[in-house]
């Protein structure tokens, strides 16, 4: 990949992002009764966020060194602190744990694998 | 957000403007990445995509009111805060007359406690050295994120669907992967929605 974005481009990213809040958040209370969603349509956009997330996630823990080869092994710090965040998550719903968790157990293989 | 590349500025206009945190999160790594902008754009429109349906189901409660009044309204709206509208609509305790302007006293409360919190995390970050790899947190606050709403099948359906085709296609240029891998999990929890319960009331109805 490229350089991070930056300056101007950096600036129309935040801008195209404000408007993908906007558009969604006002879509229906701006257009009134001119829209209509189907039950499936509702569906797919219920759905659509968890997805999204996931194809985020997945990748950027399991491929290590980022965005080269899959790394299922123990020596993928980031799979050590996704693992910990994931079950911390199961045991009890506290995001601050889960992000504590995650962050020591990422660390700690890091420093010491 | 600072240790994702950004300067404090551009972070806090972010966080101002786009007022969106999974967008925000979700866009992040594929800012660090130099992913092209409308890569960027298009990822932080399929995560606020589930606003569509919220803004569906305030709709009725608003429709006399001005349109900006209207716009801002849903401009304003997070997850909470309409989660408690829909919650205090259901069980009466919204007031008959004004239930507008109880909605943007909840918004506006959940506006400023949002941004100061977002700006303290921000000015902290900048102190923390780089090669913490604090940038990681991203990725788990979204695993945190997505953990929750992973309470039925659909949905775990879509997100394994999504993960596998993501990982599989991610040599694709343009960030590409993560496309094919988000559209992928979206039909496979549909297809499951469908197949699980064949004619469910529609959400809209029963909020």
């Amino acid at each position: 990949m490229t350089d991070p974005v930056s300056g101007i481009a950096l600036g129309l990213v935040i801008a195209g992002l404000a408007l993908s809040t906007f558009v969604t958040r006002t879509s229906f209370l701006i257009a009134g009764s001119r829209l209509r969603l189907g039950h499936r349509v509702e569906v797919a956009l219920r759905y659509a966020p968890v997805c999204t997330l996931a194809a985020i996630i997945v990748p950027d823990v399991l491929l290590h060194p980022p965005g080269t080869e899959i790394d299922l092994s123990l020596f993928n710090p980031r799979l050590i602190g996704a693992l910990a965040a994931g079950l911390w998550l199961c045991w009890s719903r506290n995001i601050v744990g889960c992000l504590a968790s995650g962050i020591t157990a990422f660390t700690l293989a890091r420093l010491y694998l | 957000m600072v240790k994702g590349g950004l300067t404090v500025t551009w972070a806090m206009l972010m966080s101002l403007l786009v007022y969106a945190g999974s967008a925000q999160l979700a866009a992040l790594p594929l800012i660090v990445a130099g992913a092209p902008l409308w890569v960027i754009v298009a990822t932080g429109l399929i995560t606020n995509l589930r606003f569509v349906i919220y803004s569906a189901a305030l709709r009725p409660h608003f429709a006399d009111r001005s349109l900006a009044r209207r716009a801002a309204l849903g401009y304003f709206m997070t997850d909470f805060t309409f989660a408690l509208f829909m919650r205090s609509a259901q069980d009466g305790s919204l007031p008959q007359r004004h239930p507008d302007s109880w909605f943007a006293g909840v918004c506006s409360t959940n506006w400023i406690t949002w941004q100061l919190s977002a700006f303290a995390g921000i000015i902290g970050a900048s102190y923390v050295p780089t090669d913490w790899g604090l940038e990681f947190t991203g990725t788990l606050a979204l695993v945190a994120l997505v953990g929750p709403s992973l309470n039925a099948r659909p949905a775990v359906v879509g997100a394994v669907l999504a993960s596998l085709v993501a990982l599989l296609a991610h040599p694709l240029p343009f960030r590409l992967g993560l496309f094919c891998g988000a559209i992928a999990g979206i039909v496979g929890a549909t297809l499951t929605d469908a197949w699980q319960k064949p004619a469910p009331p529609s959400a809209l109805e029963r909020t």
